[in-house]
C-alpha cells in the first residue's frame, strides 16, 4: 500500500473534510429553497400592481384564437415562426411515447396526433412570455435594452436593442425572436398599451372558455389571487428558479 | 512624488474627464432614473396602436344579436372571437348606417365547416372538458367528417350554419 493516496494522515483528513462538509452547509444555507409561488403572496419591494397570470389547462380547448388576436394586436409577422403566444397540443401514449406539436402555433386548429385507443393522455399547453421575477433575459441584455418593469412585465426597448440575440437564448421558455423587419428582439408585452388604458390583453380578452386569467397579485381579491388559492397551480420549469409568474393549473410534469 | 507618477496621474485625470464627458453625451434621455434601461420606453411601449375592442362596444349597435345569443350557449362568447378585431369597426361603423360599409371595416363572417371546426372537431386533447364536472365549461365535441357531411340528394357539402344558427346554436 505505497499509493499516493495513503500519505494523507488522520488529522489532514479530518481538517480537509471539516471545511468541505462546512463550506456545502454555509452555501446550502445561503440558498433560498425555489417556492412557486413565492411572488404570489408578496412582490418584492413592488408597491402597486404586480401583475401575474394564470393558465387552466383543464380549460383549453386549442382553438388557437389567442395565438392569432396576438399576432394581430401586435402586429407581428404571420410566419409560423414568429409567435408572442402560441398553443402546443401534448399527446402521451399508451407506449409511453410524447408527441408534441404545435402547427403556425395552433391558428389553423390541431388535429388528433394518434388514434383515440393508442392515446393515454392529451391536453393543450397555451404558452407565452411567463414575465419572470428574476428572468434571465433582462440580466443578459448588455445595454440595458430589456427590463422589468415596476409592475413585474418585462419590456423591451426596441430604440435601444443591438438585436444581439442574446436574451433569445437566454429565456428558457423560448418567448422571444428577433423581428425580421426592425431586426431588433419582440416579445410579449402583456399588452402593455392595453394595460395603460384599463383593458384585458388581447389573449385574455379573446379566450372563449376563459382559461386565461389576469390579474393584480398585491390586490387579495383579484382573479388571478382567486384563481391561485382554488386550483392547484404550477409554474413552468421550476428549478431554474426564473420566479415565473404565469401559473398553470393541472400542469403535466411533462411539459417544458 | 516622482515625476512620471505625477505625469501618469494627469494622463489618468484626462483620460477619465474624457470618460465622464463621452459618457454624458452617449447616455440617452433618462437612462437609470428607474434601472438600467431608458424610463421613457416604458410610455414609448404604452403606445402601440389597439385593434381589438371590447365585448360592451359590439352589443350598443348590435343588440338583436345579443339577445340572440344571450340564450344560446354561446352566451359567453365574445364578438371578436369569430369575427376578429373589430376596434375600427366599433368606432367608425356608425357612420355608414345607410351606406355600403367599406372593406377596412366589414368584419370577417365565418361561415365555413373549418371555422367552426377549430373549437368543435372532435380531438382527445378537448374532450375530457365534457366529463370533467368541476368545469362549467363544456364545448361540444362534433366529428366533422361524419356530422352530415353533404346533402344525400345533392351530394352538395353542408355548412355548420344552414342548420345551426351560430349566435344560438
Amino acid at each position: 500500500m505505497n499509493d499516493e493516496t495513503t500519505k494523507l494522515s488522520r488529522r489532514d483528513f479530518f481538517k480537509t473534510g471539516t471545511v468541505l462538509a462546512g463550506g456545502v452547509a454555509l452555501a446550502t444555507a445561503s440558498l433560498i429553497p425555489y417556492d412557486g409561488l413565492l411572488f404570489a403572496s408578496e412582490a418584492p419591494g413592488a408597491k402597486g400592481k404586480w401583475y401575474g397570470i394564470g393558465i387552466d389547462i383543464n380549460k383549453c380547448i386549442g382553438c388557437g384564437k389567442c395565438a392569432n388576436a396576438c399576432k394581430i394586436e401586435n402586429n407581428v409577422p404571420r410566419d409560423p415562426f414568429y409567435f408572442r403566444s402560441w398553443v402546443e397540443q401534448y399527446t402521451i401514449k399508451n407506449d409511453g411515447a410524447i408527441l408534441v406539436e404545435s402547427p403556425n402555433g395552433g391558428i389553423d386548429g390541431f388535429k388528433q396526433a394518434a388514434p383515440t385507443a393508442d392515446i393515454y393522455k392529451s391536453f393543450f399547453v397555451p404558452k407565452m412570455c411567463n414575465h419572470c421575477a428574476k428572468s434571465p433575459c433582462t440580466q443578459v441584455c448588455p445595454v440595458g435594452a430589456t427590463f422589468e418593469t415596476e409592475e413585474g412585465i418585462v419590456l423591451v426597448d426596441e430604440e435601444y436593442c443591438i438585436g444581439c440575440r442574446y436574451c433569445v437564448q437566454a429565456c428558457p421558455y423560448g418567448c422571444r425572436y428577433i423581428h425580421p423587419e426592425k431586426g431588433t428582439v419582440d416579445k410579449c408585452t402583456l399588452c402593455f398599451h392595453r394595460l395603460k388604458k384599463g383593458l384585458q390583453p388581447a389573449c385574455f380578452e379573446i379566450c372563449p372558455t376563459e382559461a386565461r386569467i389576469f390579474g393584480d397579485l398585491n390586490d387579495p381579491h383579484s382573479k388571478i389571487n382567486y384563481f391561485l388559492k382554488n386550483h392547484t397551480c404550477m409554474v413552468v420549469k421550476p428549478h431554474l428558479n426564473t420566479g415565473s409568474k404565469l401559473f398553470y393549473n393541472a400542469l403535466s410534469p411533462e411539459v417544458r | 512624488m516622482p515625476q512620471h507618477i505625477k505625469r501618469l496621474i494627469g494622463v489618468f485625470a484626462v483620460f477619465i474627464l474624457f470618460f465622464l464627458v463621452l459618457q454624458q453625451v452617449l447616455k440617452p434621455d433618462s437612462f437609470g432614473e428607474l434601472g438600467h434601461f431608458r424610463a421613457k420606453a416604458i410610455y414609448e411601449n404604452s403606445l402601440r396602436p389597439m385593434h381589438y375592442t371590447v365585448a360592451d362596444s359590439c352589443t350598443k349597435c348590435h343588440k338583436d344579436i345579443r339577445i340572440d345569443k344571450d340564450l344560446g350557449f354561446h352566451i359567453k362568447l365574445k364578438c371578436e372571437v369569430c369575427h376578429g378585431p373589430a376596434l375600427a369597426h366599433s368606432l367608425y361603423a356608425g357612420n355608414f348606417k345607410d351606406k355600403e360599409l367599406p372593406d377596412s371595416l366589414t368584419l370577417y363572417k365565418p361561415g365555413e365547416r373549418k371555422d367552426c371546426a377549430i373549437c368543435h372537431e372532435l380531438n382527445a386533447a378537448r374532450i375530457k372538458i365534457q366529463f370533467d364536472t368541476l368545469n362549467t365549461t363544456m364545448v361540444h365535441q362534433i366529428d366533422v367528417l361524419t356530422h352530415h357531411p353533404f346533402d344525400p340528394k345533392t351530394k352538395v357539402p353542408f355548412k355548420c350554419i344552414e342548420c345551426h344558427n351560430p349566435h344560438q346554436p
